[in-house]
C-alpha cells in the first residue's frame, strides 16, 4: 500500500533536525560574540525547506485548496509590492517558487494516484476471485454434504412411513438411519459455519477466539491481544484468520518450539503478527495465498519473512476505517 | 421435575417443550432471551434451566452469561446449555465453580430423545454432562498431571467428562464396575484431588481435564 505516512514522517524528522541546526546556529552566534543577527537568514532558509516538504507531502488539503492558497499568497505579495511603491518586481521570485512547489506536488500526487489505482485494481480483482472461490467451495460443501444428507433423511422417513403398518421393525430401522443422517448434516453445517465465522469470535472477540485456537496445540503458544476496542467486523474476521492460518502453518511445517501471536493497534490499523522459531523457508501457497487476498481486499498488507533456518514472521496490517 | 426453557427460535422452543412434556418433565416457562430467563428462573425456581447460548438482543453469548449469572444467584437450579456449537472455553466457565448440576451439549443430542431426557434428569439431579464433541477437543493434549494417567484412565476420564456414571462407563468400556471404580480412584489420586463428596471430585477431575489443554 502506498501511504502518505512516510513522507509525513520524513517531514517530521526533518523538522526536528532543522530545529537542532537552528539552535546550534544560535549558539554559534552567541559564542562568536553576537553582533549582527545573521541566524535569522539560516532560520528562514531551513524553515522554507521544511515548509515546502510539508506542503508537498500533505495531501489531505487537496490540490485545489493548495492552489487557492498559493494564489492568495501571490496576490498578497503583489499588494505589498504595490503598496511599497512598485520598483523592481521582486514578488516574481516567491511566486515562481510557489509555482514550482505546486508543480512538484502535482507530479507526486499523479504518481501516487497512479500507483494507488494499480494497487486497487489488483486487490479488487483478488478480492472478487477470493469471494468467488469461497462461494464455490461453500456451494460444493452444501451440495455434497448437508443437502445430500437431507435427501437421505427425507427418503428414510418416507420409507419408514410406508413400512409403519406392515413392518414396524423395518420402519424403526429407517427412522434410526434418518436420525443419523440429520446428525451428520448438522455436523457438516456446523463445520461450514465455523469456517466462515467462528462462533466464539462473534461472541467474545479476537482475544478469546485466538486463545481458543491455542488450547490444544502441541507447541506452547503465547497470545497477546492489545486493542482498545473491537475493530470493525471485517477487520476482526480477517485478523482472526491471519492468526489461525499463521498458527496452522507454523504447527504444520515449522517444527517450532514456540509460537507468538501478537495483535495490536498501530496508527488506525490492526497489526497481527505470528512468529515462530521453526526452520523457516515458508513458501506462499495454499492457505497463505488466500490469506493475502483476504488481507488485500481490506486494503491491508501481508508480509511473510521466512529465511531458511527461520524464524518465520507473518505480519498483516489491516487499516481500520470506522 | 420442573424446567424453564430459554431458546429464541420458536420452532425449537416449542419442539423442546413438547419433547419434555411427553417425557413427564413439566415446562413452567419457555422464554426467548437472557433477561426473561433470569426473571423466569427467579420467579419459578425450577429444578433445571435449559438454555440456548445465542439469543437476542446481541446474538452473542447472552444465554451463557445469563446461565453463569443464575449459577451464582440460584445455585439450586441446575443449568443445561443446549447450543448449535460447543466451545471448550465456555465449558470451562460453566464448570469453574466446581459444583455439579451443569451440562453443555449440542442441539443434535435432542435427536436421541431417551438419551437427552436422561441427560436432563442427570444434570437436574446435580450431575454433569459435557458433549462428546467438547471432550474430543481435548484429546491429545499436553499436561504433566494428565501425562501420568494411563491410556485406560484417560478413556475413563473422558467418559466422566461426558457425565457418565461408573456403571455407564463400565458398560461403555466393557469393564466391571469394580474395575472402573479402581480406575476412578487412581485418577483422583494422580490428579491430587482431595477426598470429598463424589460429585465434587468428578467435576474437579473434568475441570483438570479441560484445563490441561491451556
Amino acid at each position: 500500500m502506498i501511504s502518505r505516512l512516510p513522507l509525513r514522517r520524513t517531514a517530521r524528522a526533518l523538522a526536528w533536525a532543522v530545529l537542532l541546526i537552528d539552535l546550534f546556529v544560535l549558539v554559534v552566534w552567541a559564542a562568536s560574540g553576537g553582533g549582527r543577527f545573521w541566524p535569522v537568514w539560516v532560520w528562514l532558509g531551513t524553515g522554507l525547506v521544511v515548509a515546502s516538504v510539508w506542503w508537498v507531502g500533505e495531501s489531505t488539503g487537496g490540490f485545489r485548496r493548495l492552489t487557492g492558497q498559493a494564489v492568495l499568497i501571490s496576490l498578497f505579495l503583489i499588494g505589498v509590492w504595490a503598496a511599497a511603491g512598485g520598483g523592481s518586481f521582486w514578488p516574481v521570485w516567491p511566486i515562481a517558487g510557489l509555482g514550482l512547489l505546486l508543480g512538484l506536488r502535482a507530479v507526486t500526487r499523479g504518481v501516487q494516484n497512479e500507483a494507488r489505482v494499480e494497487e486497487l485494481t489488483q486487490s479488487r480483482a483478488g478480492a472478487v476471485e477470493a469471494a468467488e472461490s469461497q462461494l464455490r467451495r461453500i456451494e460444493r460443501d452444501l451440495h455434497d454434504g448437508a443437502q445430500a444428507r437431507l435427501v437421505a433423511l427425507g427418503m428414510n422417513i418416507g420409507l419408514a412411513e410406508q413400512q409403519l403398518a406392515k413392518d414396524p421393525e423395518k420402519a424403526q430401522e429407517h427412522l434410526a438411519e434418518a436420525r443419523e443422517a440429520a446428525g451428520a448434516a448438522l455436523q457438516e453445517l456446523r463445520d461450514l459455519a465455523r469456517g466462515i465465522h467462528p462462533p466464539i469470535l462473534a461472541d467474545r472477540g479476537l482475544d478469546a477466539a485466538i486463545r481458543a485456537l491455542t488450547t490444544h496445540t502441541a507447541v506452547p503458544v503465547s497470545v497477546d491481544v492489545d486493542l482498545p476496542e473491537r475493530p470493525p467486523a471485517a477487520v476482526e474476521t480477517a485478523a482472526y484468520f491471519v492468526a489461525a492460518e499463521g498458527l496452522a502453518n507454523a504447527l504444520k511445517h515449522a517444527q517450532a518450539s514456540r509460537i507468538d501471536i501478537d495483535v495490536h493497534e498501530r496508527e488506525d490499523a490492526v497489526v497481527v503478527r505470528v512468529l515462530d522459531d521453526g526452520r523457516g523457508g515458508v513458501s506462499e501457497a495454499g492457505g497463505l495465498r488466500g490469506l493475502r487476498q483476504r488481507v488485500e481486499a481490506l486494503d491491508g498488507s501481508l508480509r511473510i519473512a521466512s529465511p531458511e533456518g527461520g524464524p518465520t514472521v507473518i505480519e498483516a496490517v489491516l487499516p481500520c476505517v470506522r | 421435575m420442573r424446567a424453564v426453557i430459554a431458546e429464541d427460535l420458536a420452532l425449537l422452543r416449542d419442539g423442546l417443550t413438547r419433547l419434555l412434556r411427553d417425557n413427564e418433565i413439566e415446562v413452567v416457562a419457555a422464554v426467548g432471551d437472557g433477561d426473561a430467563l433470569v426473571h423466569a428462573v427467579l420467579r419459578e425456581r425450577p429444578d433445571i434451566a435449559i438454555v440456548d447460548i445465542r439469543m437476542p438482543p446481541t446474538f452473542r453469548d447472552e444465554g451463557l452469561r445469563a446461565a453463569l449469572h443464575l449459577r451464582e444467584r440460584t445455585p439450586e437450579t441446575a443449568v443445561l446449555i443446549v447450543s448449535q456449537y460447543v466451545e471448550g472455553t465456555y465449558a470451562r466457565e460453566l464448570l469453574a465453580d466446581g459444583r455439579g448440576g451443569v451440562g453443555y451439549v449440542l442441539k443434535d443430542r435432542v435427536m436421541d430423545v431417551d438419551a437427552f431426557v436422561e441427560t436432563v434428569r442427570r444434570v437436574a439431579d446435580g450431575g454433569t454432562a459435557l458433549d462428546p464433541e467438547v471432550v474430543a477437543h481435548f484429546v491429545g493434549r499436553r499436561d504433566d498431571r494428565l501425562a501420568a494417567l494411563t491410556p485406560r484412565e484417560n478413556e475413563v476420564l473422558a467418559l466422566i467428562a461426558e457425565g457418565r456414571s461408573n456403571a455407564g462407563i463400565a458398560e461403555s468400556l466393557v469393564l466391571t464396575v469394580g474395575a472402573v471404580e479402581k480406575h476412578v480412584a487412581s485418577i483422583f489420586k494422580k490428579l491430587g484431588l482431595p477426598p470429598s463428596d463424589e460429585t465434587h471430585r468428578r467435576v474437579l477431575a473434568v475441570l483438570a481435564y479441560l484445563d490441561s489443554a491451556c
